[in-house]
């Protein structure tokens, strides 16, 4: 019997290096959707970030449909030794593993908010190709709705867990709005520039200092600032609120002595200093001045593993909130099971053609023989009336039909349009 | 006065449930900041509330002649309390990050009102000390109180934040409070409003007291706390502009200057509402 899978490879498995070589994007991707049809995969989904290359589907067998998978990536990447990091869910598992991804659990920085957005487009292109039925199109309906409960319901989403977007967070906390703000570089470096970004991102004017105006240049025009004379230091000091330094000076740079100038001159006005440097630029005394505020790179990265941890916190609170969605998507899936619904329908005509047999014999008088006869009838009417109907759901074995089935048939009580199923009395035969 | 009692009692109630919900909101331990801002709307919606049974309390109060008659001070404290959370409401209008502040700001509408009830039976303002001048040194006292009130709040936000972000302790509260510079400037502002208010206040009352009393004793210390308050929010607005003294000690003289206007209150209360 059919069944939901999900086979690929992400980054618990995969090294970037084959993730990268995997991954499927644009005309590839539509070829690939297009070739799903007509093999082992009824419907299909491929999911295709840097963390993941991913294959949602509804296959008649999860076996095939994961040995499929695996001959479509062989043929992208002969090289890659695609069996060693090819992994298989189905069924429970599977439903389990698209609402973890879709809510960030999975991914490799737990809550960031990317991968909703990357399924969203997964799916609208599988649509669009129309591999997609109404399996896969209630599973990821539903993937969608878990990501945005455990996004409102948790904090899964919040504190920011890189050292330049804290910086900026940090400097948003103190300041408020940044727009009218100066941001001054000091030297250059990675990690430095990004937060010079990131902070100029937001509306800040930016400067950037270098004991060499050539790299002074060069960075001020990769961060999207003005390059300053190094001599224009404490000039440009008494003018900055936010400060990042990042030089390779063995010495401080910024003392005691030539901040107590600037914070005169500039009339304690407070001063956000992020010293980026090993060793040290910022003399650790004039983080004590009055408001003057001083964060080193050990500070920040402390912040971002606080962050982490609270993110990881937050999500054993949306483990939980998956689990229960598992539950009530699997509960619907049952529901679409054919066996159940053969018996329901059988149940549900035995009924009325009963009913109907007893009303009229119980006016007559009718021997024994006669009552069985026309029994043997009431059986042979209900299996006549079904044989095409049933024909249909066994051969096709459609979610669609036996969905409609269920609905025309009122299997899950009245009224209830895409109920929560009854807990039916009719026998659920589940496929492990 | 069933009734009158009945609406203090739920008003108190409600301000108290208000007082509750906010403390909550700012202070809740590992909760994100999405859940803090559900539970600031929800405090400010029992807010809006207690202002409804505030007003209507005020209103049965003043057609009820079986109720005595509200001695000034009371007044005085009732409409400081009132005024302090309508204002509160108005500054969300504009700035709805300070939202949290309602932590600090709702604890003291709820002291204002339990005061305004107190000892009910003290008799009205006697004849003899009334005059012109009562109104106006009562009005506009009691607006630069709620002014003050407002910059407390502010201030008490701005230690706080100060602390967290020195000792670089940026979890739960340190993301609910507003940015530093919003509470600096917030609070700032306040003490503009309420400055020339307390000012025009002490003028009042000292022109007033002169001419009913006479032989009164020159400096009571009502009087006293009135100066200090004076003086501490005329260093916060003079060495801000002057010196650029700000931030923290501004907040601790704002803080100070707030306790020190609600002595006046306090002492008042004590010598049972006259002068």
């Amino acid at each position: 019997m059919s069944d939901l899978c999900v086979v690929g490879v992400s980054h618990h498995t995969a090294e970037l290096a084959v993730r990268e070589r995997l991954a499927v994007e644009g005309d590839a991707l539509r070829e690939l959707l297009g070739a799903l049809r007509g093999g082992p995969l009824r419907e299909g989904v491929v999911l295709s970030t840097c963390n993941r290359v991913e294959f949602y589907a509804h296959a008649d067998a999860v076996a095939e449909a994961e040995s499929h998978v695996r001959e479509l990536l062989l043929a992208r990447a002969p090289d890659v030794p695609v069996g060693d990091v090819l992994y298989t869910r189905s069924g429970r598992d599977a439903v389990r593993h698209a609402f973890r991804v879709a809510s960030s659990l999975d991914s490799l920085v737990v809550g960031e908010p990317q991968i909703l957005g990357q399924i969203k487009e997964a799916y609208d292109i599988a649509h669009r190709q129309g591999a997609v039925g109404t399996l896969l199109d209630r599973w990821f309906s539903r993937a969608f709705a878990v990501a945005k409960r455990v996004r409102s319901e948790t904090s899964i989403a919040e504190g920011t867990v890189s050292v330049s977007s804290i910086a900026t967070a940090l400097a948003k906390k103190i300041f408020g709005e940044l727009t009218a703000r100066r941001v001054v570089l000091i030297g250059a470096g990675e990690m430095g520039e990004a937060a010079a970004k990131s902070l100029a991102g937001t509306g800040a004017s930016l400067r950037v200092i270098n004991r060499s105006p050539e790299k002074a240049k060069a960075v001020a025009k990769a961060c999207g600032g003005e390059a300053r004379e190094y001599e224009a230091l404490a000039s440009e000091l008494a003018h900055a609120d936010v400060v990042i330094s990042t030089t390779a000076s063995k010495r401080p740079i910024l003392t005691e002595t030539l901040m107590k100038g600037v914070t005169r001159a500039r009339r304690f006005k407070p001063l956000f200093l992020i010293d980026i440097a090993v060793p040290r630029d910022v003399d650790p005394r004039v983080g004590k001045m009055s408001n003057v505020f001083l964060y080193d790179v050990d500070d920040l990265q402390q912040v971002a593993e606080e962050n982490l941890a609270h993110r990881h916190k937050a999500a054993e609170a949306a483990e939980r909130i998956v689990e229960v969605e598992v539950e009530e998507f699997e509960t619907w899936r049952r529901s679409l099971e054919l066996t159940p619904t053969i018996v329901g329908m059988r149940d549900r005509f035995s009924e009325i053609v009963h009913a109907e047999l007893e009303r009229t014999l119980g006016r007559m008088d009718v021997s024994d023989t006669d009552r069985k006869a026309l029994e043997r009838m009431e059986r042979a009417l209900v299996n006549k009336l079904l044989h095409q109907p049933l024909t249909a759901l066994k051969r096709d074995r459609d979610p669609a039909l036996i969905s409609a089935s269920r609905r025309l048939f009122e299997l899950d009580g009245t009224d209830e349009e895409e109920a929560q199923p009854q807990p039916s009395a009719t026998p659920v035969l589940k496929k492990g | 006065m069933a009734t009158t009692s009945m609406l203090f009692i739920a008003t108190a109630v409600l301000y108290s449930v208000t007082s509750a919900l906010y403390l909550v909101a700012l202070f809740r331990g590992t909760e994100g900041t999405t859940a803090a801002a559900r539970a600031s709307r929800s405090a400010r919606s029992v807010l809006l509330v207690s202002v409804v049974a505030h007003m209507t309390y005020l209103a049965v109060d003043r057609f009820n002649d079986a109720t005595p008659a509200m001695p000034v001070i009371h007044q005085t404290l009732t409409f400081i309390s009132l005024g302090v959370v309508v204002a509160f409401l108005i500054a969300l209008l504009r700035r709805p990050a300070i939202g949290v502040l309602g932590a600090f700001l709702s604890p003291v509408t709820l002291l204002f009102f339990l005061g305004s009830g107190l000892g009910r039976s003290v008799s009205e303002v006697s004849p003899e000390v009334r005059s012109a001048l009562l109104p106006v040194h009562v009005g506009v006292s009691l607006l630069g109180i709620v002014a003050f009130a407002l910059a407390f709040a502010a201030a008490m936000g701005y230690v706080l934040q100060e602390r967290l972000l020195r000792q670089k302790r940026l979890g739960g509260l340190f993301q609910r409070l507003p940015p530093l510079d919003v509470l600096d400037m917030f609070g700032f502002r306040s003490v503009s409003v309420g400055f020339p208010l307390l000012t025009l206040g002490i003028i009042t009352g000292a022109f007033w007291t002169l001419r009913i009393r006479p032989d009164a004793p020159p400096l009571a210390p009502t009087h006293v706390f009135a100066i200090v308050s004076w003086v501490l929010f005329a260093l916060v607005l003079v060495l801000r502009v002057a010196g650029g003294w700000r931030g923290r000690r501004a907040a601790f003289g704002t803080i100070l200057g707030f306790l020190s206007s609600a002595a006046v209150l306090l002492g008042y209360m004590l010598r049972g509402g006259g002068a």
